[in-house]
């Protein structure tokens, strides 16, 4: 399980990289767009659509890694006051949530990118599936990513719990563990 | 039965510690199923809901934010603000909430504000024998200032979730003399409670050493100028403000301040990411969510409602005030935003509340909520950087509390307070 | 009992609303309450793209759509988003209603969709704050927002001036503030949205004339029976009628409040220039068989 939880970390390390990457590439188009209608005056069209397409990315990838590190907005009131095994039952029956959605985003997310595929997208000139590719994309981190945490728990190993920081270096099993965080 | 399932299934995954884009998304996905439409629909609504320019400024600003933090502005705001009221009763209390004040010109995060500003300043406060639950509950209460004054991400969530056809600038503008009037109440409540517990004042120094600091923390000043100017004028789209802005930021801490190393660069576009892809990802799934509460027509249920329980706005705006307080100690804010909006605004319209008021309300009212137990995220990270319990603030949180909701309730019973400015530029 | 879903962008009591909801009244009452339409309009279901897609896939029956979104989908469709391509509303009535408008119709029963009938959303024209326009050389240099899309941007491109896409929210505060000279609408969004106020002149070059279209899903189409189907489509064009009728009567209002608020009405221009700088835009839009052959009997229906 552990070298599992390296190859994931070293997933969720170049998904959230990408995902950092997104938003320079947003910056620049953006920057780009006002300098060449203000100082050239002169306007690119593709920058918006354009950056609205690297958005997508930017979005579900770092969501995906998201549930991986536990950064996550959730609600936890409720598991404060449970008991612990209890708790272990809401959280897988919380992942297993998520892979299904995942799922789903990979199926749909297919089902649209095919239909929409002979579309040529305004501005940009290229296949309307594009659009839904950031869909699918994210959804099979997802899938990966909580299939993980269910694994992990199964075997003993630390999750990131929504809304804590987390040792990176444990969640990727580059240390040794034998705390199981929901029994903190 | 429709709504049953929508709701039901949505708290119970709420309820077990579902993030709440995945709660959003499955419990619309739930409902779709059962009504025997095609779920594709969720998807494609989720894709859309991240498919908008607007959206783009969310991520901008509170990556510009990030910048500046990472930059040493906070540091030079303090200083500047210790230079301006640090003689006044009350000293280190009211430095902490002007700072607020500037630095809610840079950003529009509450927990970015507590963390920057508390870092520097709670030892600060401890060191010149201020209760430090003082410290972190003054310190907890004023980044709600940061939420009013532009540019204020919420607000833009706010926009989109209205359907994306409130004008940004109005409702950045909107938000102004509140949050002034905020600042000012919580001064007032700073000034009584330093009164009382007779804590210090600081020396004063004179204009010169005011102009020399202001100087100092001039490059991160001007930053609210191109912000609010850019928008405010119509020369630039909040998105491309916001861009603007996160350039400026880059080239005031790389090349103006020196402060921002490589490493302090990655670190604060990963921080950005971390921040914001999951807040888009709840606005995504919230389209779909949102999607089905119209196509269920609750919106126009809840009016009629409402209609039948009164004719009164007042009355129907407490209403909507208290539940909004509830919710928001329970949750955080922007997905109470993005799942409020679509429900309460149609009532409030109904009623002749403008929207851009409406949206001011919404943002004060869930920020409230953001420095109360037992879900604050802002009393978290101020309770953290004070290493202090949620329960030792309460003791001296409570004139601050009444400051914020007697501010809610000039903002919600005249709407002047947040209609006249926009009305201005008009 | 068959209620169907219809959407619309726009707010209630606006004329498209209206014309679907004078066909759903006309379907209530001919099948005895048997068929009725629920209207979801100001955008409660998704802007159009979205609800075009959700159309397609059966959620939503019936959709007032334009025909801006279907340009990249369905090339016909270009024809009557092409800048004077219509010279009068006659003429657009005339080309529409007939067997050219039918053939443009019928191209988007390929995209799972029906369309039953088309609606008017009036004739785009220029305004600005500057100066009255009457002709090309006015037009040199000014800068006009457009709507987002590489044929609108060419089209102002080709008659001198520079396009800036911008959100509508932003238009009236930048002509105030001169970031833009002006825009480019019809008579009602002229009038409602307050740009009359700081961009006085108003010239009827009439550019754009592009209907709207009200298309079904082909799933609830197929769902209905051949009578149904008949029944549907009669008071589907039935409802245009209505429509135009309201339409004019908007446009009528608009040019009042306008025209009482002082804004000076260029309408004597020559538009010949105007249409023949289109010809690059043609050429570069314009270039299958189909089209061409399109746009040649659109220009000779008298
Ligand atoms: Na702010
Ligand atoms: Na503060």
């Amino acid at each position: 399980m552990r070298s599992v939880a390296r190859v994931t970390g070293i997933i969720g390390r170049i998904a959230l990289y990408l995902s950092g990457t997104g938003l320079v590439i947003m910056t620049a188009m953006i920057a780009a767009q006002v300098f060449w209608r203000y100082v050239l005056n002169d306007s690119i069209i593709w920058t918006e659509p354009g950056s609205v397409m690297v958005m997508g990315w930017f979005i579900f990838l770092g969501a995906a890694v998201g549930v991986r590190e536990g950064y996550h907005l959730s609600f936890d009131v409720m598991l404060m006051v449970l008991p612990n095994r209890a708790k272990l039952w809401c959280y897988s029956v919380s992942d297993l949530v998520v892979v299904a959605f995942g799922f789903g985003m990979i199926w749909y997310g297919t089902q649209l990118a095919l239909k929409t595929a002979g579309n040529k997208l305004p501005s940009l000139g290229i296949s309307g599936a594009f659009d839904f590719i950031p869909l699918v994309g994210g959804g099979v981190l997802l899938v990966i990513f909580s299939l993980e945490r269910l694994a992990r728990r199964a075997a003993g190993m630390p999750t990131a719990r929504f809304g804590e920081t987390v040792d990176e270096d444990e969640l990727n099993g580059l240390v040794p563990t034998n705390r199981i965080e929901e029994n903190q | 039965m429709e709504y049953w399932i929508l709701f039901g299934s949505f708290v119970f995954l709420l309820m077990i510690g579902t993030p709440i884009a995945f709660c959003l998304g499955v419990a619309s996905f739930v409902t779709v199923t059962y009504l025997g439409l095609p779920p594709v629909v969720i998807f494609q609504r989720l894709n859309s809901g991240v498919s908008v320019f607007a959206l783009m400024a969310i991520p901008f600003f509170i990556y510009a934010g990030e910048l500046m933090v990472r930059g040493d502005i906070a540091r030079r705001l303090v200083a500047l603000a210790g230079s301006m009221v640090g003689h006044f009763k009350g000293g280190l209390g009211q430095v902490n909430i002007l700072t607020s004040v500037m630095f809610g010109g840079i950003s529009g995060s509450a927990a970015a504000d507590t963390s920057a500003i508390g870092g520097i300043m709670i030892g600060q406060m401890e060191e010149r024998g201020y209760d430090v639950d003082y410290a972190v509950a003054v310190t907890v209460t004023s980044s709600m200032i940061s939420l009013m004054l532009p540019p204020s991400h919420n607000l833009i969530i706010y926009s989109i979730s209205a359907g994306g056809k409130l004008s940004i600038a109005d409702l950045f503008t909107a938000g102004i003399i509140p949050g002034f009037i905020l600042a000012v109440s919580l001064m007032v409540a700073a000034w009584i409670m330093a009164r009382r517990r007779d804590y210090p004042t600081e020396p004063f120094h004179g204009w010169s050493m005011v102009g020399r600091l202001f100087i100092n923390a001039l490059p991160g000043l001007i930053l609210v100028a191109i912000i609010f100017g850019g928008v405010r004028s119509g020369i630039f789209t909040a998105s491309e403000s916001s861009c603007i802005a996160v350039v400026y930021a880059l080239f005031a801490t790389f090349i103006a301040y020196r402060t921002l190393s490589w490493e302090a660069f990655v670190g604060a576009t990963l921080g950005a990411v971390r921040t914001t892809a999951m807040v888009l990802l709840v606005i995504g799934s919230a389209a779909g969510f949102g999607w089905l509460l119209a196509y269920l027509r609750i919106p126009a249920d809840l009016v009629e409602f409402m209609q039948g329980i009164s004719d009164n706005p007042i009355v129907v705006l407490l209403l909507i005030n208290v539940t909004l307080l509830v919710l928001g100690t329970f949750m955080d804010m922007s997905p109470l935003i993005v799942i409020t909006t679509p429900i309460f605004l149609p009532v409030a319209m109904a009623f002749g509340v403008d929207p851009v008021h409406f949206g001011i309300i919404l943002i004060l009212n869930l920020g409230i909520g953001l420095c109360t137990p037992p879900v604050g995220t802002v009393l978290f990270v101020g309770c953290a950087v004070g290493k202090i319990s949620i329960w030792q603030v309460m003791r001296s949180i409570g004139p601050f509390y009444a400051a914020a909701v007697v501010t809610l309730l000039l903002v919600t019973f005249i709407p002047a307070l947040s209609l006249w400015l926009p009305a201005l530029f008009r | 009992e068959i209620s169907l879903k219809a959407s619309d962008t726009h707010p209630d009591g606006y004329p498209t609303v209206e014309g679907v909801k004078a066909m759903g009244k006309m379907l209530e009452e001919k099948t005895d309450g048997r068929i009725c339409i629920e209207m979801f309009h100001s955008a409660q279901l998704g802007e159009e793209k979205d609800t075009i897609e959700q159309t397609q896939f059966g959620v939503i029956d019936l959709n007032r759509v334009s025909f801006g979104p279907f340009n990249n989908i369905i090339p016909e469709t270009q024809v009557p988003s092409l800048p004077y391509i219509f010279r009068s509303v006659d003429h657009m009535h005339k080309v529409m209603d007939g067997e050219i408008g039918q053939q443009i119709l019928d191209a988007f029963s390929d995209h799972d969709l029906v369309a039953l009938t088309t609606y008017d959303a009036g004739a785009r024209s220029f305004y600005n704050s500057q100066k009255p326009i009457d002709s090309l050389d006015d037009l040199e240099g000014m800068k006009f927002r457009v709507m987002q899309s590489d044929l609108f941007v060419d089209m102002v491109g080709a008659l001198g001036a520079n396009a800036t896409p911008m959100p509508y929210g932003e238009v009236y505060s930048s002509i105030q503030t001169g970031v833009i000279d002006g825009a480019e609408n019809n008579w009602p969004s002229y009038e409602s949205s307050g740009h009359f106020e700081v961009a006085g002149y108003y010239t009827l070059d009439q550019h754009l004339m592009v209907p709207e279209v009200l298309v079904m899903s082909k799933q609830t189409w197929d769902g209905l029976s051949e009578e149904d189907q008949a029944l549907v489509m009669e008071a589907a064009k039935e409802s245009t009628k209505v429509q135009r009728e309201l339409w004019a009567e908007r446009e009528a209002e608009s040019e009042e409040k306008v025209r009482a608020a002082g804004s000076e009405i260029i309408t004597d221009i020559d538009k010949t220039p105007f249409i023949e700088a289109m010809d690059p835009v043609y050429e570069k839009y314009v270039t299958d068989e189909t089209l061409k052959d399109l746009v040649a009997r659109i220009r000779a229906v008298e």
